[in-house]
């Protein structure tokens, strides 16, 4: 039986199990704050043959702009993928100014403090908005996004070009807190708290959207266990993650109690690449800008016939991630970074 | 040995269908003595729900409990409400032409008769909230000790985790005075609230309604007559074959506690934007990196499982038994 580390690329991009041909290598944007589970999956993304990176664009959030931008040059150059674009963007939330860090959660330089060398490359000219918009452009309906920090660059690129979302093939965002307590407050979970109204613009906008809140990530965990076995594994990135998720792993035992840490961002890339191995919900999703809950998002579950028209009327549904194969996530994600 | 005491029930409400089978429900309860009710705008404005209160007093023969008139208006002073006729009927009864009441409300407004009872009775009145919170959070105004001196203040009120009735944020009673909801939930006051996610667990089916009909008994068939506007509402709007006991449920609350279980936490009510009305509750056991909204504040019971079977069948007989 082939599994999942036995597919091989073929010269034009295509899958081949035993010379049939699969589909086509998917190709993916990722835009990142990294961060320790960011930087997680960019080194899973590496090593996954069925995905074609087109580039990283940068964000807010765990770390400044300037710092995720850095920090993705740095990973780039880590898997001997130097020459892939990386493009910065936004510095700030749509509408509120100065970002919220969560260095306290990723170390003040975002990979854990564990003294990494500054990258030799330098990010292209473009911003992340127009990086974004050139490339769903260049191959329409072809393009999927994975969107892991606040969603700022992606409103960007729908203000800038109106056809953005009916030509981007998918967008797979971390976010939100569905029916469950948020991360940052009992209302928000961090990503969409940075940036609110963004967040609001991308949920509506009509694009394929496939949305992961941590209802779903936090029943992810991989344990301290996990971690061990990690670190003797060969996996080509084992010892650097291992060594970065040191801070992280402190941080929930210090906070939530839990000896692991939580797969925000890979469980999210799982659902780009395994969406098999979760369950979804259709509903249309609106994000509260106002007021104490400002950063909730709330999903119209289509139990009522609302006899008025509310702020939910009119807009498409998106898919909210419901259920999650817990073991088959963790395999997944262990596979990839243990993978040489 | 002596009695057990009965406790001392005040019901604010807005009746509305269902408020008038809790009501019915509370008279026919021996483990309660209802000492009055006070009156909201809701499922109908303020002035009928007074006059549906003093009504069906009159149909219960129980013109010895007071009824209060309360707020006409929110605790903002705002005039634009949202009445429910579509649910409970123009009359709130379900359109069934009741003959106007003979007797009247008392004097005392709903704030000061209730802020009274607390004083006279402290810690031993159940103030039971079948509607929006604009009398209590007046009570609240009006005196400050009044969140203590009440004994419990058992509330109909929020969406936990689930969409709300309004729209997907918001359920009917905190959206119609989310600012009273949000003094009530912080007030310190000893609240249970009971939300849309245990009162839509609660469901009174087409048959149960047919053998109200056919019970011969003076409630049961009163009953059955006005929750027909009720019914066709929910088949409605919710695709059931039966309508959701949000009022019941809360009374029985207030009865036998020991028919639903709760969670502890810290509730806030969103007053602005798309979700004004949502009710966010905040399980203490989880900690934040940063001062929140939520930190700091009283803690209320939040409901969390019914014994939906015990309840229909508590129901059920209450209005059966002569």
């Amino acid at each position: 039986m082939e599994s999942f580390g036995d597919l091989n690329s073929n010269s034009h991009g295509h899958l081949e199990i035993g010379g049939q041909p699969l589909s086509k290598k998917e190709k993916v944007i990722i835009d990142t704050d990294p961060g320790i589970d960011d930087s997680m999956t960019i080194l899973m993304a590496f090593q996954t043959p069925e995905i074609e990176i087109l580039g990283l664009t940068t964000i807010f959030g765990n770390v400044s702009t300037e710092d995720a931008t850095r920090n993705a040059l740095l990973l780039c150059e880590i898997a001997g993928r130097s020459g892939l674009p990386v493009a910065q963007g936004s510095d700030e939330p749509l509408k509120r100014g100065k970002p919220r860090i969560a260095d306290f959660i990723h170390g003040s330089d975002g990979l854990g403090n564990i003294s990494l060398p500054p990258p030799k490359g330098k990010r292209i000219e473009k911003g992340a908005a127009e990086f974004l918009v050139d490339k769903v452009s260049e191959f329409p309906n072809e393009v999927s996004i994975l969107a892991l920090g606040p969603l700022t660059n992606l409103a960007l690129a729908i203000k800038r070009d109106s056809s953005f979302a009916s030509k981007v093939k998918r967008i797979v965002v971390l976010g939100g807190a569905f029916f469950a307590s948020g991360n940052v407050n009992p209302a928000a979970e961090a990503n969409i708290y940075g940036d609110p109204e963004a967040a609001d613009i991308v949920f509506t906008c009509g694009a394929d959207i496939l949305v992961v809140g941590i209802n779903i990530t936090t029943q992810v965990c991989l344990k301290d266990s996990d971690l061990l076995e990690l670190r003797n594994s060969k996996g080509r990135y084992a010892q650097l993650l291992c060594d970065m998720c040191q801070f992280y792993r402190d941080w929930h035992v210090k906070s939530d109690g839990v000896y692991g840490i939580f797969l925000h961002d890979p469980v999210c890339f799982a659902a780009l690449v395994r969406p098999d191995l979760f369950s979804f919900k259709k509903g249309v999703v609106r994000v509260e800008t106002q007021g104490i809950c400002v950063g909730h998002t709330l999903m119209d579950q289509g139990l009522k016939n609302w006899n008025s028209s509310n702020p939910w009327s009119g807009y498409s549904p998106i898919s909210v991630a419901w259920s999650v194969d817990v073991p088959r996530v963790i395999l997944f994600v262990k596979e990839l970074l243990m993978k040489p | 040995m002596g009695m057990v005491e009965k406790k001392k029930i005040i019901i604010d409400t807005d009746p509305g269908v269902d408020d008038a089978m809790a009501i019915f429900v509370a008279l026919r309860s021996p483990e309660v003595e209802v000492i009055g009710l006070t009156t909201i705008f809701g499922n109908v404005y303020t002035t009928l729900a007074t006059r549906n209160a003093l009504h069906l007093l009159e149909f219960a023969e129980r013109t010895d409990i007071p009824v209060a008139e309360g707020s006409h208006v929110t605790i903002n002073k705002t005039t634009k409400l949202r009445i429910a006729d579509f649910v409970h009927g123009a009359d709130g009864l379900g359109n069934q032409n009741f003959p106007s009441p003979k007797g009247r409300q008392i004097d005392q407004s709903a704030p000061a008769f209730l802020v009274e009872q607390a004083n006279l009775n402290p810690g031993k009145v159940t103030l039971v909230a079948l509607g929006p919170l604009t009398n209590i959070a007046l009570a609240i105004q009006l005196d400050p000790e009044f969140s203590k001196k009440i004994g419990q203040i058992v509330v109909l009120g929020g969406a936990f985790l689930v969409n709300g009735n309004v729209n997907p944020a918001a359920e009917a009673n905190i959206f119609g005075d989310p600012e009273a909801a949000d003094m009530v939930f912080t007030s310190g006051a000893d609240v249970l609230a009971v939300g849309l996610n245990v009162t839509h667990q609660v469901l009174l089916t087409d048959a149960d309604r047919d053998t109200l009909a056919q019970s011969g008994r003076k409630f049961g068939q009163y009953m059955s007559k006005i929750l027909g506007f009720y019914y066709s509402y929910h088949h409605d709007s919710y695709g059931v074959q039966g309508v959701y006991l949000h009022d019941p449920t809360t009374l029985l609350a207030a009865v036998n506690p020991s028919l639903l279980t709760y969670t502890e936490g810290v509730v806030r009510v969103q007053t602005t934007g798309i979700m004004r009305g949502l009710t966010m509750f905040h399980n203490s056991n989880r900690r934040f990196e940063e001062l929140t909204e939520w930190s700091n504040k009283p803690i209320v019971k939040v409901a969390v499982t019914v014994d939906a079977a015990a309840v229909v069948k508590l129901v059920m007989e209450r209005l059966m038994n002569s």
